[in-house]
């Protein structure tokens, strides 16, 4: 099977920013790949490398087997849906959808069919007359995705397309967003420095930081077994918790749920503690004055000191790097 | 208190101002108004001509429209204007694109560079040019007017239009591209329509330009018709009659007026901001 999309060592700078440092990569067909890393990462970057809006310092990028790497957008058959939706002010929902399909030489009659067909998929057929600043963010976004599904593009390119709804509204838009994709059965490209979207939408997320990606794999694997102190601690509502071994440069990392609190080996002074839901988040210090967090039941007291054992950690040693065959059971007490 | 009165003076000034600046403007064009419709003997023919007029008379007009040159006259010189309109949306527009695509400082420093035509005198152009359009044959046609006066034209529109291009979100030329649209497409589709507003007015300042401009029209025209800028200028010069000449400017002033009228309607850009999340 030819991957849908593959990335061949390359390379792309901003003067001495890097963006991508030797990549490579490769995405089924049919894939969910999601491309999670912080904010100025270069994530947008590169999906406009993939796109062609921006070149290649080096490296080759295949699309479906075909080398696109010196192809103008226009010609690489793919869908894109911008941060922010791009849509074309001066045409009605209508007209917009419907353009990629007037680039490809459609009749009239030809697209009126497929415009509403997507329409109709993103149930927004009522406001097809409308002007895109007549209608909302959210509408706004989904006549995005409809002017990239009423196509069938050999790729889709998102980049961050829920990010500018709200919290309520992301919810099931991701749902959505999700279901279309495997309705289509088509390879999706996403960027998000959102890793609730990375965990619910991904088949694979590539998690990118100074211009590689740190780790890819199922997003369950890199919330578990991180491969890097930096992975760790980027993904996951609270960051991985780093403490060091007792002797020897490396450390042990841990996840608040795998603390187990009351006794053990391991203690931390309570700092801030936050209600949230029926869980109470704390930010702790170890002696070693290394960050803890943690989650109780019970309001504790601030300056509170709460002992804990680990059920499960990892071991990574002074570079960072994930000690193989580091995942340990309980720790023996020191 | 003192502020309520402070501002209420510095109202005051304001409107001092502006009346002030609209009299300055508007006296000489009332001027022309004055020379244009009322009789003779109370205006060039009389020793302290009145400022209110006793009559009012359109003898000086009806001959003005009906003289010899002035059909001929107004008929090249809305040839050569449509000519220095189109001419500078033609060129303009590829220009204007490509400069907004360098990056703002570069883009502004060869539009600034543009403008050093402008900053010469027109007569230091005018006389050179002379020499290339002898040799081509494009001397004391319309053409050569018009290229002469696209040197004035062209910096302006430009200038117009790198700003409105380079208003419009990246996203949205970017967005054109992956839809399937090429280079050409994406601009006379989807950018053009979207900096309408500025491409009617550079069309209307380009056109205006022309329709006033006498220094290039004198040179490099070959005055059988002149345009009506140099009619004017010869009907107070040489074979003088200077009522004649401020009927031919009355006349002149009408299509700058309505054009100025249809200007501000377009820049005030409502269309141009409108829809686009940037
Ligand atoms: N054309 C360019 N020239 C120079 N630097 C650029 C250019 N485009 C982007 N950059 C820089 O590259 C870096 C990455 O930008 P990019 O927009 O790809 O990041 P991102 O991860 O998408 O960020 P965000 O989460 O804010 O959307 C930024 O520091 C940006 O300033
Ligand atoms: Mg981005």
């Amino acid at each position: 099977m030819t991957a849908q999309l593959e990335l061949d060592h390359v390379s792309k700078h901003f003067g001495d920013r890097v963006i991508a440092e030797d990549v490579s990569l490769a995405v089924d067909p049919g894939e969910f790949f999601v491309i999670l890393g912080p904010s100025g990462e270069g994530k947008s970057t590169f999906l406009r490398m993939i796109a062609g809006i921006e070149t290649v310092d080096s490296g080759e990028i295949r699309i479906a087997g075909t080398d696109v790497t010196e192809l103008p957008p226009n010609k690489r058959r793919i869908a894109m849906v911008f941060q922010n939706y791009a849509l074309y002010p001066n045409m009605s929902v209508y007209k917009n959808i419907a353009f990629p399909l007037k680039m490809q030489f459609f009749s009239r009659d030809e697209i009126e069919p497929k415009v509403r067909d997507a329409a109709r998929t993103l149930g927004i057929t009522e406001i097809l007359d409308r002007r895109p600043n007549q209608i909302s963010g959210g509408q706004q976004q989904r006549v995005a995705l409809a002017r990239a599904i009423v196509r069938s593009p050999s790729l889709f390119l998102l980049d961050e397309p829920l990010s500018n709804l709200d919290a309520r509204v992301r919810f099931s838009a991701r749902a959505e967003l999700k279901k279309i994709q495997r309705d289509l059965g088509q390879t999706f490209i996403y960027v998000t420095h959102d890793q609730k979207e990375a965990e619910s939408l991904s088949d694979r997320t590539g998690v990118l930081h100074l211009g590689r990606f740190e780790q890819i794999g199922p997003f369950h694997d890199i919330y578990e077994t991180p491969t890097s102190h930096w992975v760790g601690d980027f993904v996951g509502d609270f960051p991985m918790n780093f403490l060091p071994e007792p002797s020897g440069p490396n450390e042990i990392g841990f996840r608040t749920e795998w603390i187990d609190i009351g006794s053990g080996p391991y203690s931390a002074v309570v700092e801030v503690a936050e209600r949230q839901g029926d869980l109470v988040s704390l930010l702790c210090r170890a002696p070693g004055g290394q960050r803890v967090f943690l989650t109780t039941l019970q309001m504790p007291t601030i300056g509170e000191t709460i002992h804990f054992g680990l059920r499960q950690s990892l071991r990574f040693d002074a570079k960072g790097q994930r000690i193989e065959g580091g995942t340990t059971g309980a720790l023996p007490a020191h | 208190m003192t502020k309520r009165r402070k501002i209420t003076a510095s109202r005051v000034g304001l409107y001092l101002a502006v009346i002030v600046t609209s009299v300055f403007v508007a006296f000489p064009i009332y001027i022309i108004f004055l020379l244009a419709l009322v009789p003779t003997k109370y205006t060039i023919y009389s020793a302290r001509p009145p400022l209110i007029p006793p009559t009012i008379s359109f003898v000086e007009l009806q001959a003005a429209i009906s003289s010899p040159g002035f059909a001929g006259a107004v008929s090249l010189s809305l040839e050569v204007a449509f000519m220095v309109g189109g001419l500078a949306l033609a060129i303009g527009i590829p220009t204007a694109y490509g400069l907004s695509r360098l990056g703002s400082r570069l883009a502004y420093g060869l539009t600034t560079v543009l403008f050093v035509v402008n900053m010469m005198p027109s007569i230091t152009i005018a006389i050179p040019l002379t020499v290339p359009f002898i040799k081509y044959g494009l001397y004391g046609s319309p053409i050569s007017i018009a290229l002469a006066q696209e040197l004035l034209a062209l910096p302006i529109t430009t200038f117009l239009l790198v700003g409105a291009f380079q208003s419009l979100p990246r996203e949205i030329e970017q967005q054109a591209r992956v839809d399937g649209a090429n280079r050409a497409t994406a601009i006379y589709r989807i950018l053009v329509p979207l900096i309408a507003p500025a491409i009617v007015a550079s069309f209307l300042l380009a056109w205006m330009l022309s329709w006033d401009e006498s220094t290039f029209a004198l040179i490099l025209g070959n005055l059988n018709p002149p345009t009506l800028p140099v009619l004017i200028f010869l009907s107070v010069t040489g074979r003088g009659n200077p009522t004649l000449a401020v009927a031919f400017s009355l006349i002149a002033t009408i299509p700058v007026v309505i054009l100025t009228v249809l200007l501000q309607k377009y820049l005030r850009g409502e269309d141009l901001a409108s829809g686009i999340r940037g």
